[in-house]
């Protein structure tokens, strides 16, 4: 059987999670069908994109240490299918893509970018931006990614992951343009199962066994939702740490609160900055037809969709605050308690624990030899004998 | 890309100005205006950051900044790893050149001279990190443990205590044992902040400074090492078995030696490409070994004569109060104090600099990479 390597390096918020959950949750499924996704965790190719960038991620690097070379071997090894799957992996720099695409060997490597339009990928990215602890407003995050400088922070990220023709040059250039496969997001209100058809198809999953359950997706929140966690975010985050923000904001507020509002009003882009995306996809469109990929659906996609009702997540009002802000303390309270019993069960442990030790300590052979090593311990010719008696004994306090 | 086949063309250039400053050239990119025929090192022209960096490198090599006898493959190897470096972080992508054509999307080009000394540390950041892991951790020299030793637990201030548990660690009197005293190095809390962030950039690195602080000052707490009742609390400490000492010249008595060695304070410059070199680390080495190889870090990092960092003057408030109120706590708790509780009140000068500049920072990194003396001579005691 031929050896070939399906590298899926992007775009983040193209459903990627669903994705990569299906393929973790499948192993077995796969194997069985030559098809290997090698991850002992479910952040198994996230570790090894951090490793393969040299990115340093708020202390979940320190456990990516090797993790490239690593998943890379397990590729080389394999006899038949594999696939690695990551969105961050479209960041990288021609340098790494030339390690990265020279560490799997001779195998036959195929590209794969999953991209959406830019008229949805603007607002999910600011989404994603305040989900990971920034209170950039909206209108400076649209003035930010605007600039053609890119020199902050966000717009430097945000284009080196979102910008289709860029990230294909870096990964593409040295692969035919067969090898490179471009799937596009149907439409708003498409066939729900369409994107997956989509993903099968080009990952040769068709007519595989795979459960399909949705166990973990990035939901999108509304904009009240939003705009009340960009708030919440300019009061908190100079006050809690990467390792509490994540549990107690993106996931118990963020993940499993503020997401519930299905009936709140969706992001969009203002009139303006929705030509404006739509005016450069179109030329995005035009440099993707030319280089003949592979694509699966289609590039007219990646137009988006035509202008909206916008509603400003910048001018959202008290009383539109209001119902998330109520929830987010309910649901802040809820974790308070569970927390709080967590902590119960952990006292009556050590109490139970103490209980125990004194127990053992009320003999009167033990409160002698307690006193006797007390008082050798006031001195320093005390401690030398204890310490000779305990080298004796083989024992160390 | 076939960047070769067109002599004329800019690519061809850049290639050009690759070998050039490979070869140790250091003409800044948009005075070059020459050709190289050595085939290219790499397919893609590396970013601006390495190349600007490496031309930087070969400036202070001109300089006389590398040890006398460098030899060409030593520098050529050096130049290789610069080019194929990655910028550590978040930041900005591999940048192209300014004057090569370029589609347009992508970085923006730049020209390299104009780079900020910023983005050339996320470059060197990462080549001395890697120096660091080949070198590996120094060895912590240990001794049999005397038995007539005094029973201690040391804890606060941590410059002075990693320090002191590790001298007391080769004169054999390990810390810890049974019902040891638990002995608080305090200080005035401006230095023991400031010593408490410049350890932790050379153990596990830490967010800069500034923001380090700002976390503090607005959560109005103090870190667990500062906080010197709560560090007493949580080793059991009982009144009796408690010393805080404020005085450093009467430390040594009460872990039962004559002496200690002096503790230097690193400056801001060092602390700060310590912090960056520490995070690279975290992706290079086990988690476990870190503190060991930035210990050794922090033993080897050279000197420049940078001040420590201090406290600005928007935090001194804050940091007046929390000292009165870390005073108040211990005299309460009734510890026996070794030195003066007023001794924990701030004392910095008023214009004391808050930190090093990117540009002293890159100096230093630039002057380690270039001079590998602070590798290959043997560890003197800090």
């Amino acid at each position: 059987m031929s050896r070939r390597v399906l590298l899926h390096v992007g775009c983040p918020k193209t459903g990627t999670s669903y994705l990569q959950d299906v393929l973790f949750r499948n192993q077995a499924v796969l194997r069985e069908h030559d098809i290997l996704y090698p991850a002992d965790r479910f952040d198994a190719h996230f570790l090894a994109a951090l490793d393969l960038m040299t990115l340093p991620w708020g202390g979940i690097e320190t456990e990516a240490v090797g993790a490239w070379d690593r998943l890379a071997e397990q590729v080389r090894d394999w006899h038949g299918t594999s696939i690695i799957s990551h969105e961050i992996f479209a960041r990288a720099t021609p340098t790494q893509v030339e390690r990265a695409l020279a560490s799997l060997g001779d195998a036959e490597v195929h590209l794969v970018l999953s991209v959406r339009d830019l008229v949805r990928q603007i607002p999910a990215e600011w989404q994603e931006n305040v989900k990971h602890r920034s209170h950039i407003t909206y209108g400076r995050f649209l003035r930010t990614i605007r600039d053609p400088e890119r020199d902050s922070r966000i717009g430097s990220w945000f284009w080196a992951v979102q910008e289709i023709p860029d990230i294909l040059e870096r990964w593409g250039s040295s692969l035919p343009p067969e090898h490179v496969h471009l799937v596009t997001l149907p439409p708003s209100g498409s066939d729900r199962g369409e994107l997956w058809r989509r993903f099968s198809r080009t990952f040769g999953l068709d007519d595989l066994p795979l459960d399909l359950t949705a166990e973990r997706e990035n939901p999108s929140l509304g904009v009240p939702e939003t705009a009340l966690l960009r708030t919440v975010n300019e009061r908190v985050t100079s006050v809690i740490a990467p390792p509490d923000y994540r549990p107690l904001v993106r996931e118990t507020l963020a993940h499993q609160t503020l997401s519930r509002g299905v009936a709140s009003a969706r992001l969009g882009l203002p009139p303006a900055d929705h030509a404006w995306a739509r005016e450069l996809s179109q030329g995005w469109i035009e440099v993707l037809a030319d280089r003949g990929y592979d694509v699966v659906g289609s590039l007219d996609d990646l137009l988006g969709p035509e202008p909206g009702p916008y509603a400003d997540p910048d001018a959202v009002g008290a009383d539109e605050l209001l119902p998330p802000a109520l929830d987010a303390i309910g649901a802040l309270l809820v974790e308070a308690a569970r927390l709080r019993a967590v902590e119960e069960r952990l006292h009556e442990e050590l109490r139970e624990a103490r209980e125990e030790r004194d127990r053992a300590r009320l003999t009167p052979a033990y409160r002698a030899r307690r006193k006797v090593v007390t008082t050798l311990e006031g001195s320093p010719a005390g401690r030398g004998t204890l310490d000779a008696y305990r080298r004796l004994r083989g024992r160390t306090g | 890309m076939e960047p070769r086949k067109d002599p004329g063309s800019d690519q061809v250039r850049a290639h050009g100005w690759v070998a050039h400053l490979r070869a140790g050239g250091t003409t800044p990119w948009l005075a070059w205006t020459g050709h190289d025929d050595a085939a290219p090192a790499a397919r893609a022209v590396p970013g601006a950051q390495q190349l600007e960096l490496l031309r930087r490198i070969n400036l202070a090599f001109e300089s006389g900044a590398g040890p006398r006898g460098d030899h060409d493959d030593r520098r050529t190897r050096l130049a290789d790893r610069v080019l194929t470096a990655p910028a550590a972080g978040r930041g900005k992508a591999d940048l192209p050149l300014v004057g090569v054509p370029a589609p347009s999307y992508g970085p923006r080009p730049v020209d390299p001279a104009g780079v900020s000394a910023h983005e050339l540390l996320r470059v060197a950041s990462v080549l001395l990190a890697d120096d660091l892991v080949d070198l590996g951790p120094d060895p912590v020299p240990t001794s049999w443990a005397r038995p007539w030793r005094r029973r201690f637990r040391l804890v606060g201030d941590p410059l002075v205590t990693v320090a002191a548990r590790e001298h007391l660690l080769g004169r054999g009197r390990p810390e810890g044992g049974p019902r040891p005293f638990v002995v608080a190095v305090g200080a005035p809390l401006d230095e023991l902040l400031a010593h408490t962030w410049t350890q932790r950039c050379f153990e596990h690195g830490s967010r800069p400074w500034g923001d380090w602080l700002r976390f503090w000052v607005e959560r109005d707490q103090l870190p667990a090492r500062v906080d010197l009742v709560d560090s007493v609390h949580r080793w059991g400490g009982r009144r009796p078995f408690v010393r805080v000492v404020t005085d450093l010249a009467q430390l040594p008595g009460q872990v039962g030696v004559r002496h200690l060695p002096a503790v230097r304070t690193p400056g801001a410059d060092q602390a700060e490409l310590a912090r960056r070199i520490a995070a690279v680390v975290g992706l290079r080495a086990p988690v476990a070994e870190r503190p060991a190889l930035m210990r050794t870090l922090q033993r080897r990092i050279s000197d420049t004569g940078v001040a420590p960092v201090g406290v600005p003057a928007a935090q001194r408030e804050w940091v007046a109060a929390s000292a009165a109120r870390l005073g108040r706590h211990l005299s309460r708790a009734g510890y026996p104090v070794v030195g003066d509780l007023a001794d924990l009140a701030p004392r910095a000068a008023v214009d004391a600099a808050a930190g090093a500049d990117d540009q002293q920072v890159l100096d230093l990194a630039i002057g380690m990479i270039v001079d590998p003396t602070w590798r290959t001579e043997r560890q003197v005691e800090r």
